[in-house]
């Protein structure tokens, strides 16, 4: 049987980066595995702009920054087979794939990177009362439905959970001629990008409630409406404070879950913050020589990050077989998140074999003005950043440089705090 | 003209079709609904009642325990999987043992086999873990499970094969008798019969009083139910409630449960509300605060709290309501109608109907039957060739079952591995899917975590290629739920409709 120096499962931004950099770093027999009938991943259904700023310095559509990926891949002429579901995983890297073409397949690798993405959270998660009706989706399948499939899921919407891909939705619908009349946000603040708040709700004056949300679903066959109302503290509805609202379309954008069965299938450990697996600054899974990057990871808000993160682990797979499959694990720092910050990846550090500084990118609970981000070495604060605003919806990063590291020989564990100002 | 028309396609419709296409009769089942099995029996417990908590003397406690006994001849005569994984009813103070041992007097004196009072070491022998308050309980060990709507396709599958014609979307107004039966008026057309057979659910009462001048009255009851990520399908084992004394809802439940399914999703519930609405199956806040908040309370008790110490919010996927068809005569009402020969009632079968409703078919046929001297025909198929679905194959037979038909290559579902061979095969098959639910129903597709949040646009797609149709014209549920809109602001066909 054939082994395969690296497969990579899923064949989005993540992992068309990590396939890429793996090639450049010397991996040879590198194949993607892709479900959808092309390359990108959720990219191909982002037609607006705004990709790949940090990237190539230019704003490019979702599909544009997909194709730049992929015409390198087909440069580098590195393998991959779309409408190719992979089904199961273990740590002895044996993947299982179907597709129509070759069937049931199972294939072995040397190392394998997880890049699956994710997906979002449905209506029944959230447990909203009511029907059952037409016309509830969520944000990403309507925006599926209208940029790819070509129709329209509904004309009078209401959006419910002010994420990116909601936000984004407002626009988009309201361009194709619906009326969007309220974007409704449980919490206070919105979990998106303060960009897409501007262009895509105030531009075209969406109004967006915080601490307000779908507390009844009505209509029998299609949606007739929706009933809002504001929530208090232990996110309850306030008694008369319900207001009906008529409309045939509900969009969904109430989180992204990293797409992990069959990680978790494997015995490879998650992190229960992140719902992506716990890994070392490698990317590497606590499963040997099993990478991961991207959404399925931790959820991304800027595609530039995936890249450089794929890059990152695509590289490290190479150097791992280099390596002759043998990590070096002897030392392990933990980073814990902590007052307000609620993960980190990575979530280990492996000094010894760190040659490089260390990118820690976390996430906050809620939102912070003019407060510090902390970093403390076992106890000690080795860096205190004031920031003038920390928010859930953007991802920020700590970048600690290797010496700060080498100079605490019993490093044990690195915590990165939120304290107020 | 047609010898036997049944009214209603649930539980009780079908297990009628599927008995009575034993006999040489020409038997049509009409429906309201756009998909068999519209009411009831697609949302409830899924739970096949031992029959220990039936009040002995009722027809709810014979019926119960003669149905339990028939499932497993059922089920594998049709393919749909049940499994007898029983039930335990836990106490926490001496009153709930009180009313445990009450019941196992009550299961014996129903003839429930097998029933016995445990302590709590015993129960730990059955279940390796209860909360330290649990002292002892109720073991039922032929409780088991079914899903009930998967039960439902495959006996009026059946009926079909051996001859019963179907009619959806045909809504029974109004009904005459003559002298050599009924007339019988859907929204659609009118229909003849020598014999009727009411099984139409909450609607039940209405159709028997078209007819009768015994008036009956079913009051819709409303019992909701949470739905868990089939993760936790390893902790969750027996049918396990808390002995139903002071429940909030009271008598009206079996009490509040928690059971496992036969798809390994976890089902916890429910509750029972009275209501108006004889459709309005809506979930509501305060059932499902009420479930929500009694699991946050007691989950404590349970096995799975060994493993998953406090209630997963987080591992919610769904939520459905279902209505009882509660007689206000606490009981089944079946069999033939003392003022109108030839007409049969199959009605307030609500909980244990689920479990009753094969061994009451069977009885009410045999009597009309034995009275009308209908004759067994020699060419009755009763088992049903059925594919395994692509989930439950092992590699080989998913190898071989690509090599036969390309499209098992093609996952659809993702979450619930349902393959686009499943879906058309779900179009194609003998009581075809029309609609998004309707393939849900029989192939699962939309029914895991994500919630078709992927599918259902594609298994959309796959009907409108398959029933060569617009994909504006493909509904979720039959007419009225359409999906898909055309672009660019192109009102005029929704606004006609
Ligand atoms: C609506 C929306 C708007 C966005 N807007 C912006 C923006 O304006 N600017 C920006 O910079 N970023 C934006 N992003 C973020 C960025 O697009 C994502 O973070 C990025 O696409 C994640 O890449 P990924 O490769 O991890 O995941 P994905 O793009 O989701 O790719 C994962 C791939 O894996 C495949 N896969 C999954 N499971 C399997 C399996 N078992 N077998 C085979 N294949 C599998 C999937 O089919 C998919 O193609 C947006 C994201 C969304 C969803
Ligand atoms: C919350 C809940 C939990 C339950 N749990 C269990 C359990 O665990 N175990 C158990 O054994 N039982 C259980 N039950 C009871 C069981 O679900 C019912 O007894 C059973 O489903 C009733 O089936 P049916 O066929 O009589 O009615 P239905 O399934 O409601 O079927 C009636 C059909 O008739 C059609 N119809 C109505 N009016 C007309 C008309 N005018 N013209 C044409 N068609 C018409 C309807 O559309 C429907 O499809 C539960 C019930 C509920 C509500």
């Amino acid at each position: 049987m054939k082994t395969y120096d690296l497969i990579v499962i899923g064949g989005g931004p993540a992992g068309m980066a990590a396939a890429i950099s793996a090639r450049e770093n010397g991996c040879e027999d590198v194949l993607i595995l892709e479900r959808g009938s092309s390359l990108g991943g959720i990219l191909n259904q982002c037609i607006h702009n705004g990709f790949g700023l940090l990237t190539f310095h230019e704003e490019l559509t979702g599909p544009e920054y997909a194709a730049r990926y992929a015409e390198k891949i087909c440069a580098l002429n590195i393998d991959y087979q779309l409408n190719t579901t992979v089904i199961r995983i273990d740590r002895e890297k044996k993947v299982t794939a179907i597709n129509a073409d070759k069937g049931l397949q199972i294939l072995q690798s040397k190392t394998i990177i997880l890049a699956m993405g994710c997906r979002e959270r449905p209506r029944g998660a959230l447990n909203i009362p009511g029907s059952r009706p037409a016309g509830i989706f969520s944000a990403g399948t309507a925006q599926r439905i209208i940029n790819i499939d070509g129709y329209m899921p509904g004309h009078n919407v209401v959006i419910l959970g002010s994420g990116d891909i909601g936000l984004i939705m407002a626009r988009r619908m309201t361009l194709e001629g619906a009326k969007v009349k309220v974007v409704a946000e449980l919490m206070p603040y919105s979990s998106g990008l303060k960009r897409n708040i501007v262009q895509c709700l105030d531009d075209f004056g969406i109004p967006l409630k915080f601490r307000t949300s779908v507390v009844k679903i009505h209509g029998d066959k299609r949606l007739t409406g929706v009933t809002l109302a504001r929530m208090d503290d232990r996110n309850k509805p306030i008694p008369d404070t319900e207001e009906f609202y008529e409309c045939d379309t509900l969009l969904l954008s109430v989180g992204l879950i990293p797409e992990n069965e069959i990680s978790d299938e494997a015995g490879i450990p998650l992190d229960p913050s992140t719902c992506g697996p716990v890994v070392n600054n490698d990317f590497e899974t606590e499963a040997e020589g099993i990478f991961a990057c991207g959404n399925v990871l931790h959820v991304h808000d800027l595609v530039d990050f995936v890249s450089q993160e794929a890059a990152s682990a695509g590289k490290n797979a190479a150097c791992y077989i280099r390596r002759n499959g043998l990590s070096n694990k002897e030392r392990t720092v933990r980073l814990f998140g902590s007052d307000g910050v609620r993960y980190t990846v990575p979530q280990i550090l492996n000094p010894d074999r760190k040659d490089e500084d260390l990118t820690v990118r976390f996430r906050v609970g809620e939102v912070y003005q003019n407060a510090f981000i902390s970093v403390f070495f076992n106890d000690q604060c080795i860096l205190r950043r004031k920031k003038p605003i920390v928010t859930p919806g953007e991802m920020e990063l700590i970048k600690l440089r290797k010496e700060q590291i080498n100079q605490f020989p019993d490093l044990k564990s690195i915590t990165i705090k939120i304290e107020k100002g | 003209m047609y010898d036997a028309i049944i009214i209603g396609s649930g539980i009780s419709g079908a297990s009628l079709a599927y008995e009575l296409a034993a006999y040489k009769l020409r038997i049509a089942v009409i429906e309201k609904g756009s998909d068999i099995c519209s009411g009831t029996s697609r949302g409830n417990s899924a739970t096949v009642h031992s029959g220990h908590d039936a009040a002995y003397g009722t027809q709810k406690a014979l019926y119960n325990v003669m149905g339990n006994a028939m499932f497993d001849q059922l089920c594998s005569d049709l393919k749909v999987p049940f499994i007898r994984n029983g039930t335990i009813l836990f106490a926490i103070n001496e009153a709930d043992m009180e009313e445990v041992r009450r019941l196992k007097h009550n299961a014996d004196k129903n003839h429930v086999p097998g029933v016995e009072v445990l302590d709590r070491d015993g129960l730990l022998r059955i279940e390796h873990y209860f909360g330290p308050d649990v002292i002892g309980g109720l073991y039922a060990p032929t409780g088991g499970i079914v899903c009930p709507y998967t039960l439902v396709i495959a006996l009026c599958e059946q009926a079909l094969r051996n001859h019963v014609d179907f009619f959806l979307n045909n809504k029974v107004m109004c009904i005459q008798k003559n002298a050599t039966g009924f007339f019988v008026t859907t929204n659609k057309t009118v229909f003849q019969t020598r014999f009727l057979f009411n099984c139409a659910g909450t609607h039940a009462d209405e159709i028997n009083n078209m007819v009768s001048s015994n008036k009956i009255t079913i009051l819709p009851r409303k019992g909701e139910h949470i739905l868990l990520d089939k993760k936790l399908a390893p902790y969750v084992r027996a049918t396990i409630s808390q002995t139903p004394v002071n429940l909030p809802s009271g008598g009206h439940t079996k009490g509040m449960g928690i059971m496992p399914s036969v798809d390994k999703t976890i089902i916890l519930g429910c509750d029972a509300h009275d209501v108006t609405d004889k459709d309005d199956t809506a979930t509501t806040a305060i059932g499902l605060d009420e479930i929500t908040s009694y699991f946050e309370k007691n989950w404590r008790h349970l096995p799975i709290s060994e493993k998953i110490p406090k209630f997963p919010h987080n591992r919610i996927i769904n939520a459905f309501g279902g209505l009882r068809p509660h007689s206000t005569t606490d009981d089944f009402i079946i069999g033939e109608s003392e003022d109108v020969a030839g007409f049969f009632n199959m009605a307030g079968i609500e909980s244990p109907g689920l479990t009753a409703a094969p061994a009451i078919a069977k009885k009410i046929v045999q009597d009309a039957a034995e009275k009308y001297h209908f004759e067994k025909t020699d060419v009755f198929i009763p088992t049903r060739d059925h594919v395994k679905p692509f989930r439950d194959m092992n590699d080989e037979e998913r190898r071989q079952a690509v090599m036969e038909n390309k499209e098992y290559g093609d996952i659809v579902c993702r979450c619930e591995m349902v393959t686009k061979a499943e879906i058309k095969a779900a179009i194609h098959s003998p009581l075809g899917a029309t609609n998004v639910n309707a393939v849900k129903m029989r192939t699962r597709a939309g029914m895991g975590r994500c919630q078709g949040g992927f599918c259902s646009p594609v298994v959309a797609k796959i009907l409108a290629e398959e029933l060569s149709i617009d994909l504006t014209e493909v509904t979720q549920s039959g007419e009225g739920s359409n999906i898909f809109f055309p672009k660019n602001g192109n009102q005029a066909k929704r606004n006609s409709q």
